[in-house]
């Protein structure tokens, strides 16, 4: 049996996990090429003009999944890691707007997930999968709990620095690489983004590669461990509601008052509703702060000139100001 | 024989070629339409340097602009930078105390913020060229007015006229309806230059904190109605640099400068000699995989010496190994 996994959206969070699970059950994993420009436009035609550049990738992933004699496609909701805490709409509704939209009812594999914190090992969340899998109740207790080693190994990876794809190569090669700090000279930056938007290289117009080239030591929010940042919030009375929205505030305000970076860049989609106010709340504490800020805003239609002129000027005038 | 530095900015619309002396003065300047041929408005602009000041050094070189990879590749420079770090290095060099740059060139326009000479932030116009030099051009084509006394014709209105901005289709109504209803060509033109800069403050600004000292610089500031429109619309002073027509191009030097004495090292200017080869760039849309990229190669002399666009690096790649083996 062939389970397929797109390349996009929580893949670069919870990839190491699925796919893990979904090997030690003994099936087959087929993960989606890389976003490209066709993948692009085959999910432009289907979703609604509105919706934000990653959830458009993300169709276009399921839909090159559909031509790929897969049995099943696995369009898990995410609901909650948190207590009080949910994810944003889009992803909680996402089986039913892929049932709905995308036409293809029959081979879509989902469950609930639902947990306490940001490990979403729990067998129980994924017991509904097992009838159509042909599997039992103890089959994917013991896969889930191996899968939880692999994901853990890989967490453990992206806080030693390691950006996502990195740390998941990493993990399975079976590697035990080194921290990664800062190297004297080095700008350090702070890139506070959805993991689908800083990983997928299709979205991010490469950025990692684009600070990497300017000799800029990353920073990113799944560098931290959970525990790091709970309660990092600053003087907010209250959190968002959205779980990784609030983890980029925490990671945000820690980075904003720890001396750990040179500047930091808000990497968003065009359109994002939680960004909107994540992305005041980082301009207040900059300009409180005195560390350089910028937003960085993409979609479909983003030039790459565009966002390597931004970023090259951004370190630049790091550079600039750190040499005087 | 004293040493200078030369930049380059290859934009949309125009080329300049410009070049510094040690005290950082404007030593030579020319511009040009690009006219969809950068290639040879830079190779003139080096020329006309060349044979104006034979027995001057160049010491280093800079480009910038949405050419200047091209330009870099051509002139050999030691410095391809873009035209914000040139433009905010050009300004806080003469003005350091900035810290909101306005820049509207012949097609683009821009808002640079600085805060304590870091750019902050900045915005492009992206597709509307509404607000830009052309667009004055066309307006001042049609009345009949030369361009360079539009500016001191608007200062002469005695009347506000409010002329729609925020497309050139409509202002160009609006301003033939003003003109039948019988208001002066004076009050026309100066309603149509705060509504070219209404539209910048309002489509490129767009939720911008525009804090002073304010700059303004490019092509427009040439522009005393303008000028005045921006002091008007921001409630402020605007300070014109001195080169406020070449700022892209004299960062692009500094930068250039920079690198050459922080590094100590020799320029990679090719010469003037150089500027004999035959250049050109070709495209083509690779069919390697689905991304297709358009990919641009120039060759010089029938050898490839620069590959961009491929996402995936495989050109760029080829590239390198076909020029280590003709070494």
């Amino acid at each position: 049996m062939k389970i397929g996994i797109p390349r996009a959206l929580l893949y670069f969070y919870y990839g190491p996990f699925w796919e893990s699970f979904f090997k030690r059950l003994g099936l087959n994993v087929v993960i989606s090429d890389s976003t490209n420009k066709a993948i692009i436009n085959r999910g432009i035609k289907v979703a609604v003009p509105e919706i934000c550049v990653p959830i458009k990738i993300l169709a276009g992933h399921y839909l090159t999944l559909a031509q790929q004699n897969v049995d099943y496609i696995f369009v898990p909701r995410m609901v909650s890691i948190r207590k009080r805490q949910f994810f944003c709409p889009k992803f909680m509704g996402l089986p039913d707007m892929v049932k709905h939209s995308l036409n293809f009812k029959e081979k879509i594999l989902t469950c609930d997930v639902v947990s306490d914190n940001s490990n979403i090992s729990n067998y129980r969340n994924y017991l509904p999968l097992a009838e159509k899998l042909g599997k039992t109740k103890k089959d994917i207790k013991i896969a889930a709990q191996e899968a939880e080693k692999d994901w853990l190994q890989f967490r453990k990876f992206t806080q030693l620095g390691y950006p996502a794809p990195k740390a998941y190569e990493l993990m399975v090669k079976g590697l035990n690489p080194v921290k990664i700090n800062p190297k004297p000279g080095q700008i350090r930056i702070g890139l506070l983004g959805y993991v689908y938007n800083m990983y997928d290289p299709y979205i991010s117009l490469g950025i990692f590669d684009i600070l990497q080239e300017n000799n800029v030591h990353v920073t990113t929010f799944d560098m931290f461990s959970e525990n790091e940042l709970r309660n990092v919030t600053g003087n907010m009375s209250k959190v968002l509601f959205w779980t990784f929205s609030n983890y980029l505030l925490e990671a945000g305000l820690h980075l904003f008052n720890s001396d750990q970076v040179d500047g930091i860049i808000h990497l968003t989609a065009f359109g994002c509703g939680p960004d909107s106010f994540l992305g005041k709340l980082f301009e207040l504490e900059s300009e409180k702060k005195g560390i350089p800020f910028m937003t960085v805003r993409v979609d479909e239609h983003t030039g790459e000139n565009h966002l390597v002129t931004r970023v090259e000027a951004f370190t630049d005038m790091l550079k600039r100001s750190k040499a005087v | 024989m004293s040493k200078v530095f030369l930049g380059i900015d290859v934009g949309s619309v125009s080329t300049n070629v410009i070049a510094l002396d040690h005290n950082y003065e404007l030593l030579f300047n020319y511009y040009a339409r690009t006219s969809g041929q950068p290639i040879e408005s830079i190779k003139t602009g080096l020329e006309k340097f060349h044979s104006q000041y034979p027995d001057l050094i160049v010491a280093g070189v800079g480009t910038t602009g949405s050419g200047r990879q091209l330009a870099g590749v051509m002139v050999g420079a030691d410095v391809v930078k873009n035209e914000i770090t040139a433009h905010a290095v050009a300004t806080t060099h003469f003005h350091p105390e900035v810290r909101t740059i306005f820049e509207i060139g012949g097609q683009d326009s821009k808002i640079i913020l600085l805060k304590d000479g870091i750019v902050v932030d900045f915005a492009m116009n992206t597709v509307c060229a509404a607000g830009t030099g052309s667009f004055l051009d066309h307006q001042a084509e049609r009345m009949k007015i030369p361009i360079e006394k539009f500016g001191e014709m608007a200062l002469k209105s005695k009347n506000e006229v409010r002329i729609a901005g925020r497309c050139t289709v409509f202002a160009e109504s609006d301003m033939i309806a003003k003109q039948q209803y019988g208001f002066t060509k004076e009050d026309i033109i100066n309603g149509l230059c705060q509504a070219l800069v209404r539209n910048y403050i309002n489509n490129v600004g767009r939720g911008k904190k525009l804090e002073p000292p304010f700059a303004f610089q490019g092509g427009v500031a040439a522009n005393v109605g303008i000028r005045a429109a921006f002091e008007k619309e921001i409630k402020h002073k605007v300070i014109i640099p001195k080169y406020f027509g070449v700022m892209g191009a004299i960062g692009a030097a500094i930068l250039a400068r920079e690198k050459i004495e922080k590094s100590q090292e020799k320029t990679t200017f090719r010469g003037f000699g150089a500027l004999q080869t035959e250049f050109v760039p070709k495209s083509f849309t690779c069919n390697g995989c689905s991304n297709s990229c358009e990919v641009i190669r120039v060759t010089a002399g029938g050898k490839t010496i620069a590959v961009w666009g491929d996402r995936c690096g495989t050109w760029k790649e080829k590239m390198k190994q076909s020029l280590s083996e003709a070494i």
